[in-house]
């Protein structure tokens, strides 16, 4: 597989402890990469060295071979971009931007863009400032998708979209990915990334702490199974029996979190043999898991 | 080298600036030259303040919203997300702005033409009593040309310091005090022309002195020398906020 976005040991320091440092990952053609982090980790200023808006302090980042901050307009002819601050140049209409927009990025065929207007549902003839959050997002959306663009750098795309046209999002992204197209978004929702991601990257403070495999997430992990007592007595016994590891008590509830390591479902069953269960019930392996699992801990540790 | 779709974009952002500040001009251009109470002023206030006044204002706005603004409220990512280059931006927007001056003296040139040839005045009614003859459509556009390259000038500093700052408090600050030291500083060294002596030496403090309309009055050749100075001085703004512009990062 070709590499088409490859960041080499990049670090920009604003001080005070912000920024990225010694940020190193690649992304291969036709991946959904998904950067994951909180507030203020780095996700934007990645984005933004991707898009050449930035020049890092050390290191380098390159799209398909091209480095980003000097040939930005010969790579941009390739990518659809998401900011994560909205704000549309006063140009009146959102119809009049996205005519605009096209002219840009020489978009002559116009059915895409109405396409993608009626997927999000979005009224153009809204002028752009009484637009909502949501509105906005959609607009930016529609620019980003409208060029069939290679590559697609999306900084928190979903952001003030409902549910629905979340959903609308995901089908859209994983559609650009059936057509070849190399995604690289950042988010803090889980699930979007649960659903569309190859590779997550997980950033704390700057820092990348963690690049996970999808395929292989959860695989080797150890799965939870949520376990339901019929009494305190059958609870505090189980607890005092049980060899498998106790993710999470719930003693109000009588229920229990057990990680059970990936070949010894036996031994769950073995040992629930001789309990009245109430109920047993497979916590599936996601992202937030993960997360919770390993990086809060770790990042604990290290605290 | 020019974006279209950008130029277009800032056409249509600057249109209702554009148009109140050029109608104003045109309208004060034509009451002053028409109506016989203010006509004997129309050089000492017109063309000695407002052509200068008016398109101060008009740069200071919009120069700030061609680079800073767009890159203060992020709407600039729209078009560095294009296959845009940075100096195609600037030259794109140093071009819109150095046009719209000039079509904003278009039209206040024509409209000054038409009223002269409606009722012509003479220089003498002007204050300009060893001068004979009548005020010629010859004099009206070399006065314009000459305020249009100050204002030219004027304008181009203004883009430096918003090709220079990403913020618009900046851009528009440093900005702004350069546009009104300068104009403060042309009236008070006019009041030094007409007799205030103290205040003669404000004339060195602004770039509005390059404008010499007296010179054009008296059918000299100073006004075209100083045409050179704002002309250097444009091209070498221009330069620093291209050059700044282009290099810097950009919080987008």
């Amino acid at each position: 597989m070709r590499e088409i976005i490859r960041v080499n040991d990049m670090t920009k320091d604003y001080g005070e402890g912000r920024g990225i440092f010694g940020f190193d990952f690649s992304v291969t053609e036709g991946e959904v990469f998904g950067i994951v982090g909180t507030n203020g980790s780095g996700k934007t200023t990645t984005l933004r060295h991707l898009m050449g808006f930035l020049k890092p302090d050390s290191g380098s980042c390159s799209i398909m071979g091209l480095d980003c901050r000097r040939d930005t307009h010969r790579i941009m002819k390739h990518v659809g971009y998401v900011p994560g601050e909205i704000d549309f140049p006063d140009v009146g209409t959102g119809t009049s931007f996205l005519k605009i927009q096209a002219d840009f990025l020489g978009v002559r065929d116009k059915k895409r863009i109405a396409e993608l207007v009626d997927m999000f549902k979005l009224d153009t003839d809204a002028p752009l400032k009484r637009m909502s959050k949501g509105m906005k997002q959609k607009t930016a959306l529609v620019t980003a998708f409208m060029a069939r663009p290679d590559i697609l750098l999306l900084d928190e795309p979903s952001t003030g979209l409902d549910p629905l046209m979340r959903d609308t999002l995901i089908e859209l992204i994983l559609e650009e990915k059936r057509r070849g197209a190399t995604v690289l978004m950042s988010s803090h929702i889980f699930k979007e990334l649960d659903d569309t991601a190859d590779r997550v990257l997980f950033i704390d403070g700057g820092r990348m702490t963690e690049l996970v495999e999808k395929s292989e997430l959860g695989r080797d992990m150890p799965q939870t199974y949520r376990l339901g007592f019929k009494d305190r007595g059958d609870y505090e016994r189980f607890l005092g029996l049980t060899r498998l590891r106790v993710l999470h008590k719930s003693p109000e509830h009588l229920h229990l979190d057990v990680a059970v390591p990936a070949d010894r479902l036996s031994q769950l069953f073995n040992e629930m043999s001789s309990f009245d269960m109430r109920y047993m019930k497979y916590r599936p392996f996601t992202l937030e898991s993960y997360y919770s699992e390993i990086i809060e801990k770790g990042g604990k540790k290290s605290a | 080298m020019l974006s279209l779709p950008l130029l277009k974009q800032s056409i249509r952002s600057n249109a209702v600036m554009w148009g109140s500040m050029t109608g104003v001009m045109t309208l004060l251009c034509v009451q002053f030259s028409m109506l016989d109470m203010t006509r004997s002023l129309l050089f000492t206030i017109f063309y000695g303040m407002m052509t200068t006044i008016l398109p101060g204002i008009y740069v200071l706005v919009t120069a700030n919203k061609l680079l800073a603004s767009q890159v203060d409220r992020g709407s600039m990512a729209y078009v560095l997300a294009t296959p845009t280059k940075r100096s195609t931006v600037t030259f794109t927007q140093a071009f819109y702005l150095v046009n719209s001056l000039i079509a904003m003296f278009g039209v206040q040139t024509l409209a000054h033409l038409a009223t002269n040839a409606a009722k012509p005045i003479a220089l003498g009614e002007m204050g300009y009593t060893m001068l004979a003859g009548d005020l010629t459509s010859k004099m009206i556009a070399q006065v314009n040309l000459s305020a249009l390259m100050v204002c030219i000038a004027l304008s181009a500093v203004c883009f430096m310091f918003s090709g220079i700052f990403s913020s618009s408090k900046y851009s528009i600050g440093l900005s702004g005090t350069f546009i009104g030291v300068s104009i403060l500083a042309n009236m008070l060294a006019m009041f030094g022309n007409l007799g205030v002596d103290g205040l003669k030496n404000f004339k060195y403090l602004t770039i509005c002195s390059f404008y010499d309309y007296q010179s054009v009055l008296f059918s000299g050749n100073e006004w075209i020398t100083k045409l050179i100075f704002p002309a250097a001085i444009a091209v070498a703004a221009f330069t620093v906020g291209e050059l700044c512009f282009s290099k810097k990062d950009l919080p987008l």
